[in-house]
């Protein structure tokens, strides 16, 4: 990265030289989730089943499609019903890792599962991405590209060099000529940095832009916040 | 310093209800090393594998047992681990080496499953990675606990993919680490260099 004014990370707000993380906006008014970006699929016969007597602060919506993912009836969901739920726009369903991630997110219990609360919160923050990610996928292909996937960086607040997009698409991206990727790995994309970024600013209280490591505190740091 | 997670040489094949023996036929005019077997059955006119022929690989020679066949994912960092060459393949001698590896911590996963169930829990686990030398905070354990591990249990290949990730991160720390102080200085974009890995 150059040296622009406002620290070594370039422009962006004051003492923020790690950019700043995607506007956290509210839940706005009972969308649900699907279209041509994915979403909750509707169980194997076809259409959700009724939301009626959802938990009280739980939208209906969500309740319905709660009862049709916890396929066991167990009350939780798991990665793996997760898993079955989700699926971006050219039908694949969500990754494994990006499953995880928002799992350990809403799970307040660490068991590993969420519970209808937990999932009625997941699905509005997935909402909130899918927002995002339509927003930068400007050509509305359906998937972000190597430019769209810079300039969300950039409108994100993050100051990266064009190199580490072009690593996250040859990582994330299936091989082709105009990589791209799908929601799912925006997702989990987007959450990574934003953990390592917090890391960062944590452990760089003089803002200068980097951190010193000890061993412990690198692993710990990798595998608490990445994996 | 002495960084962790350097397995001892690979102990014999033979391993009872662990693993299966080797025993593909010999290639003419090769040395007689059985493994030989095993990569010139998937290896290409190049003598080299690629992640997909590494898994069928590796799932043929049975060293994963009665285990489910290795992670594509786990293949692809087992390469990048060993690929001196950065050609994103192995050659026979870069493969023979991963089989040492491999077969290191699987005598050090069948040491620490002490039910024989084939699989590990997390305090079990937390004795493996810490006789290996790996140094982890307790939250640390407890998110590759949650990572790794289905109703709390870590089976051998997912021990395996934990085993590449946390060692493809030292070799990540040692390589910034020249003088062998214990400390590397991180930029902000160094974390494009650890995504490769996780």
């Amino acid at each position: 990265a150059g040296s622009y004014p406002g620290g070594p990370y370039g422009g962006g707000p004051p003492a923020a030289p790690y950019g700043q993380p995607p506007p956290g906006a509210p839940y706005g008014g009972g969308a649900a989730p699907g279209g041509p970006y994915g979403g909750p699929q509707p169980g194997p016969y076809g259409g959700a089943p009724p939301g009626g007597n959802a938990p009280p602060g739980v939208d209906p919506e969500a309740f319905s499609w709660f009862q049709a993912v916890d396929a066991d009836h167990s009350g939780y969901i798991s990665v793996k019903e997760l898993k079955q739920a989700l699926v971006n726009s050219n039908w694949s369903t969500f990754n494994d890792e990006t499953c995880l991630l928002m799992i350990n997110m809403f799970d307040k219990t660490r068991s590993g599962r969420i519970d209808v609360y937990g999932f009625s919160a997941l699905l509005r923050f997935i909402q909130q991405w899918r927002n995002l990610f339509q927003q930068y996928d400007r050509d509305q292909s359906g998937s972000i590209s190597f430019s769209e996937l810079q300039q969300a960086f950039s409108q994100m607040g993050y100051n990266l060099s064009p190199q580490f997009s072009q690593l996250l698409l040859a990582r994330y991206a299936q091989r082709s000529s105009n990589p791209s990727i799908q929601l799912d790995r925006f997702i989990q994309i987007c959450m990574q940095l934003q953990s390592t970024t917090d890391a960062f600013r944590e452990k760089d209280t003089a803002l200068v832009g980097n951190v010193r490591l000890s061993y412990e505190d690198f692993l710990t740091m990798v595998v608490t916040r990445m994996l | 310093m002495a960084f962790p997670g350097q397995p001892a040489p690979g102990g014999g094949f033979y391993q009872g209800g662990y693993g299966g023996a080797p025993g593909g036929p010999a290639f003419p005019g090769q040395a007689q090393d059985p493994l030989y077997g095993y990569f010139a059955a998937v290896a290409g006119q190049d003598g080299q594998i690629d992640a997909d022929e590494l898994q069928r690989c590796l799932t043929q020679s049975g060293i994963a047992g009665a285990y489910k066949p290795f992670n594509l994912e786990t293949c692809r960092l087992m390469i990048s681990m060993l690929d001196r060459d950065m050609s994103g393949t192995l050659g026979f001698n870069e493969f023979q080496e991963l089989w040492a590896v491999i077969n290191g911590w699987k005598q050090h996963f069948i040491s620490f499953d002490n039910d024989r169930s084939g699989t590990v829990d997390r305090q079990e686990l937390e004795k493996a990675l810490m006789n290996m030398g790996f140094r982890l905070s307790p939250q640390a354990v407890t998110a590759i606990t949650r990572r790794y591990s289905t109703h709390g249990k870590i089976s051998f290949d997912d021990y395996i993919a934990c085993c590449v990730k946390l060692r493809a991160l030292t070799e990540c720390f040692r390589r910034r680490d020249a003088s062998q102080q214990g400390f590397v200085n991180f930029q902000y974009d160094d974390v494009s260099e650890v995504y490769e890995i996780i």
